[in-house]
């Protein structure tokens, strides 16, 4: 019941930020292509649920400050969120920190793994290979989930999946609306 | 929550055990009953030495000495491993009420027993009551001050946790609360504990995770690494849980294919944002500028019903198929329907896709967001049977088309003709 709760006011929160960027884009006319509609309904919803978080999750974090980097989503941002967009700077640092900090324990494993060379592969090796090429590719679906431990990657999933469902769930019930509100005009 | 689960179930283990002490010695009827000798370590000094070493005599009958001296045990074993459970469920309003449970037994021990008869009842009645239930109920009473009252509830929690015994890791547990206990009581324990508690008491179970000394499993180290080590992997093993509720399709048992179950949902969720923004487009655009050529040019969303390539190649061969759709779109329906049925798709509204599905997968009980498990990169929100034939053809995720509702239909009639 509680969780139902906060589900529904995440909901309305999630339009709240949605309805604000739509409303910077009311210039779509004949000449904006499908993509380029596509990519902007899509960066407001990414945004306005990014938003909901309040900076309290990584990915959160990790979105807003990808989309800041390129310039001109920053009235978009500042409009869905009511701050002011993230210095990307110093997610950049950590980033590069830790991309050489990786580096080093990769070239560290390879060779460890050269030296030993198991005759019998076991299915424990198999599986634990399976698990870390998996981690990897959630690591590269989670927003900003490059940086994270293997711990709080399973969190920030948690709360990544939640967020996204309540997007689809919001923009699939704006688009069940708009279906009965747009008359049908003949092709 | 973990340091304050540990402590929880640190008392857990402790609170049941001071009240068998007690029927110990009443058994024995030793004056001092709570023998710090015997005790081996530093919590359980604390508690004792908390305890009044006068307490009022032991009015409990001799005879009903043995079965609650057996139940304590379940009900150990049975706490903990609600304990676990509900720390793992993230029931932190429950594990707060068992705290308060805990408390107030010490309480109870502290003041010595003063209700026997509801103990009695409460251990030779078994109610087969829903275990959370009780223990809700019995900690929501708990809350009053009244002594008696509170006292009763309590041990109606512990029927509770034991009326639930008969299930499943029940002996796994007895054996490893017993050995805990046995453990714990060194030498003073009594014949009737030692029995069923023979079967662990080699190597120490480690029932919790006490804060002090662990004690290790046989052939474990103790050392701080290994610790560490089991720790973060229950820490994993926690979270994977909860993961576990939220994806569908999760009783998967290994890590791995639960990973790949995440995996494959995050897509799908994220391709199904995708695919709703790309549908917005009609109601943000037409909301401003409602001509026609807009509402035509507005795109579906292509999903491939056959099970082809595997799930990367479907990935980049529906982008761009996507897109492709999408310019042809512009330009003319038409050519954007021949190109499709070049490719065996046809377009087809959400609702008579969703219609479909559920009359033919009726039968099934999947969950409808199982599709995306099955690597098909069908973009059906609703519809869950990539399997079946009528499915083959293109499921459009767009309301624009479905707004285009009714000539769209007609489209969609001289197209679902030309189903591969």
């Amino acid at each position: 019941m509680k969780e139902r709760m906060q589900n529904s006011s995440l909901k309305q929160e999630f339009l709240k930020n949605w309805i604000k960027g739509l409303q910077l884009h009311t210039n779509f006319n004949k000449n904006t292509t499908i993509l380029e509609r596509r990519k902007a309904i899509k960066l407001s919803a990414d945004i306005a649920i990014a938003s909901t978080r309040n900076s309290t999750t990584r990915w959160s974090r990790a979105l807003i400050s990808d989309a800041s980097r390129d310039g001109s989503n920053k009235t978009l941002i500042e409009k869905i969120s009511g701050r002011e967009a993230p210095r990307k700077d110093s997610f950049g640092l950590i980033r590069c920190s830790k991309k050489i900090m990786k580096r080093s324990r990769v070239t560290r494993q390879i060779r460890a793994r050269k030296a030993v060379l198991p005759s019998v592969v076991g299915a424990s090796l198999i599986e634990k290979k399976l698990v870390k090429s998996r981690t990897r590719a959630l690591k590269r679906l989670v927003p900003g989930g490059e940086d994270m431990d293997e711990i709080s990657l399973i969190k920030e999933t948690i709360d990544y999946i939640v967020s996204l469902r309540v997007q689809v769930d919001v923009m699939g019930r704006m688009a069940s609306v708009a279906d009965r509100l747009i008359p049908f005009k003949s092709l | 929550m973990q340091p304050t689960s540990r402590e929880l179930l640190e008392m857990n283990n402790l609170n049941p055990l001071v009240s068998l002490r007690e029927i110990h010695n009443s058994q024995m009827s030793t004056s001092s009953h709570f023998d710090p000798t015997s005790s081996h370590d530093d919590f359980l000094d604390q508690m004792f030495s908390s305890v009044p070493s006068s307490a009022s005599s032991f009015p409990w009958p001799e005879d009903h000495a043995p079965p609650p001296c057996h139940m304590e045990e379940q009900s150990t074993a049975l706490l903990a491993s609600k304990l676990r459970q509900q720390q793992i469920s993230n029931g932190a309003a429950k594990a707060l009420m068992l705290q308060q449970q805990l408390f107030l037994s010490r309480g109870l021990a502290v003041n010595g027993l003063r209700s026997p008869s509801a103990a009695d009842i409460g251990f030779l009645n078994i109610p087969h009551a829903d275990q959370d239930d009780v223990v809700d109920g019995s900690c929501y009473k708990s809350a009053n001050p009244d002594q008696d009252a509170s006292i009763k509830s309590l041990f109606n929690g512990f029927t509770g946790s034991i009326g639930h015994s008969s299930n499943q890791p029940q002996h796994l547990l007895h054996s490893q609360g017993g050995a805990l206990q046995s453990h714990k009581f060194g030498g003073a324990a009594a014949p009737e504990m030692n029995q069923p508690a023979a079967s662990g008491s080699s190597g120490g179970g480690t029932a919790g995770q006490p804060k002090q000394r662990v004690r290790a499993r046989r052939g474990q180290a103790t050392d701080p690494h290994s610790i560490a080590e089991r720790l973060r992997r229950e820490r994993i093993a926690e979270r994977m849980k909860s993961l576990q509720e939220l994806v569908p399709n999760a009783n998967k048992t290994d890590k791995a294919s639960m990973l790949d179950e995440i995996i494959d949902y995050v897509k799908f969720l994220q391709l199904q944002v995708k695919v709703l923004s790309m549908s917005r487009l009609g109601g943000a655009a037409a909301a401003a500028n409602p001509l026609v050529a807009d509402m035509s040019s507005e795109g579906g969303r292509i999903g491939n019903g056959t099970k082809t390539a595997s799930s990367s190649n479907n990935n980049d061969g529906m982008t761009v198929t996507e897109h492709q759709v999408a310019k042809l779109m512009e330009e003319d329906m038409g050519s954007a329907m021949q190109y499709l049925q070049g490719k065996g798709l046809c377009l087809m509204p959400i609702s008579l896709a969703t219609a479909i599905s559920t009359s033919t997968c009726h039968s099934r009980s999947h969950h409808p967001l199982a599709s995306a498990s099955n690597n098909n990169q069908l973009l059906n929100g609703e519809a869950a049977c990539p399997t079946s034939p009528s499915v083959s053809a293109l499921t459009v995720q767009s309301a624009t088309i479905a707004a285009n509702g009714g000539g769209e239909t007609s489209l969609k009639d001289a197209n679902s003709v030309s189903k591969p």
